[in-house]
């Protein structure tokens, strides 16, 4: 894995979404965890599939390509490699920083 | 939902162009909405497959963006939906789908999808895919609109020109029936049950003798509006006119199960509305008429007769014979119909004067019929 590049530059028309978008990737972070330690990983697979959606729509391909990864992983019930991607998710998270332009 | 209909120097939309984007994630929906809205377009927002349904029942958008993968009624059952019902099927939709997942799209198209974009959404993707929908779409509406004008103004013409022989009820009946191509009687002549009524003024021939022509115009000009009002008033259809006599036939074009029983009523309301006057008739011109009418059921063909040229449609056959003898016979006042008409009217003469006139070999007929008199008073309603 490379490092992802944590500065994300975003149309500004967007600005005023990105809060609530921010927040609910948080809440979506303590989801996973849930989910993870219920091993329900049809959920997992779920929330992977929406993140992969969502988050290059807004400009986040990173958080695409984690839920993408999430995604993959849930399907072959790999509960480490689960483990591991939610704690990249929760380092990015806690690292991104936002531009608008 | 945003507050701004469109953003800073976004092109102003001639039409209101409605959006309704459908996804669980709030997130999505919030993007999807502001990408459009910068567009010029009105966008509402349901949350899963069965809001959606009633949304659009509710109130129809112009375009519907809809995620596939929906807890609940899942992106492929609200399209299917939407495309089985004929209100909503001319709706596009637009799938959102997982990027390269070509399983969903081809079950998208078996589902009747419009077209579909991809997860993550690229902006630039979107606004092409939705503008051009909303291109076809406006397109489509106005030739749809453009098609119904064109078919209310031939409707309107095909009522216009039969009101002058049936009544609006009637003419409106045939505007409705008649398909795609232009007339609707043409090549329709065939053979039918009917019932004929004719019916004339006795004493005509004398107001002719006796009184200047500019009056005696304007005198037919008011028993034929009495007339054609009393035939109208019980859906008669209006065949011919000639001299003093009118004739109407029921059952036709459209089938009357009570043909026989309007018949009778609208000689009777003729009978009745002309009273008056032939009242003031007597009393300004010092002439003493009323209407005789002869009526009777049977097989006729009916259709337009004529050349290229000329043509009337028109009714032909016994029982329109057989009613213009009857009509002859019949004095002032009375009404003689054919058997089989009066066992249909039966019931609704009682308490009239029937004079039963045994079999009659009338001028032109083979075999003698029977034939009954029946007074219709005037003002009486049956």
């Amino acid at each position: 894995m490379t490092a992802p590049d944590l500065t994300v530059t975003i149309a500004k028309d967007l600005a005023d979404l990105i809060p609530v978008f921010m927040k609910n990737r948080q809440k979506e972070l303590e989801t996973l965890r849930r989910a993870l330690a219920e091993e329900d990983f049809e959920q997992l697979r779920q929330l992977g599939h929406r993140m992969k959606g969502v988050g290059h729509s807004y400009g986040f391909a990173q958080v695409s390509e984690i839920g993408q990864r999430i995604e993959d992983r849930a399907r072959g019930s790999d509960r480490g490699a689960i483990d591991a991607c939610i704690s990249e998710y929760a380092d990015y998270l806690s690292k991104v920083q936002v531009v608008y332009e | 939902m945003s507050e701004r209909a469109g953003g800073p120097g976004a092109p102003p939309a001639p039409v209101p162009f409605r959006v309704l984007v459908v996804d669980d994630d709030a997130d999505m929906v919030a993007f999807l909405a502001r990408m459009l809205q910068a567009e010029g377009m009105i966008v509402e927002s349901a949350s899963n497959g069965e809001s959606a349904l009633s949304q659009v029942t509710a109130a129809a958008p112009d375009l519907v963006l809809l995620d596939v993968m929906m807890p609940g009624a899942s992106g492929f059952d609200v399209c299917r939906q939407l495309k089985d019902h004929e209100a909503t099927a001319l709706i596009p939709v637009v799938l959102v789908t997982a990027l390269e997942d070509s399983e969903s799209r081809v079950r998208g198209i078996e589902a009747g999808a419009d077209d579909f974009l991809s997860k993550p959404v690229k902006r630039e993707e979107l606004i092409a895919r939705v503008k051009t929908l909303r291109r076809l779409h406006e397109t489509r509406k106005e030739l749809e609109s453009r098609r119904l004008a064109a078919e209310v103004q031939r409707k309107d013409a095909i009522r216009k020109a039969f009101s002058r022989y049936i009544s609006p009820r009637l003419a409106d009946r045939i505007a409705d029936a008649a398909g795609e191509q232009g007339d609707p009687f043409q090549g329709r002549a065939q053979r039918t049950s009917l019932v004929a009524l004719f019916a004339d003024l006795r004493g005509f021939t004398r107001l002719t003798e006796k009184t200047e022509v500019g009056a005696v115009v304007g005198m037919l000009n008011e028993y034929f509006a009495v007339l054609t009002e009393a035939a109208y008033q019980h859906d008669g259809t209006i065949f011919n006119m000639a001299g003093d006599s009118l004739l109407v036939g029921f059952n036709v074009p459209f089938p009357q199960p009570d043909a026989a029983e309007r018949a009778w009523r609208t000689a009777l309301e003729m009978v009745g509305r002309f009273a008056p006057v032939a009242l003031a008739w007597r009393k300004r011109h010092g002439l003493d008429l009323g209407v005789g009418v002869g009526i009777c059921a049977g097989d006729a063909i009916i259709g337009n007769v004529g050349s290229a040229h000329y043509a009337s449609y028109t009714i032909i056959g016994n029982p329109v014979n057989t009613a213009a003898r009857l009509m002859q016979m019949a004095a002032a006042g009375e009404v003689l119909v054919c058997g089989p008409v009066y066992e249909r009217i039966r019931h609704l003469v009682t308490g009239r004067s029937v004079e039963g006139r045994g079999d009659v070999t009338l001028r032109g007929r083979l075999e003698p019929i029977p034939v009954y008199a029946v007074q219709a008073t005037a003002g009486v309603a049956a």
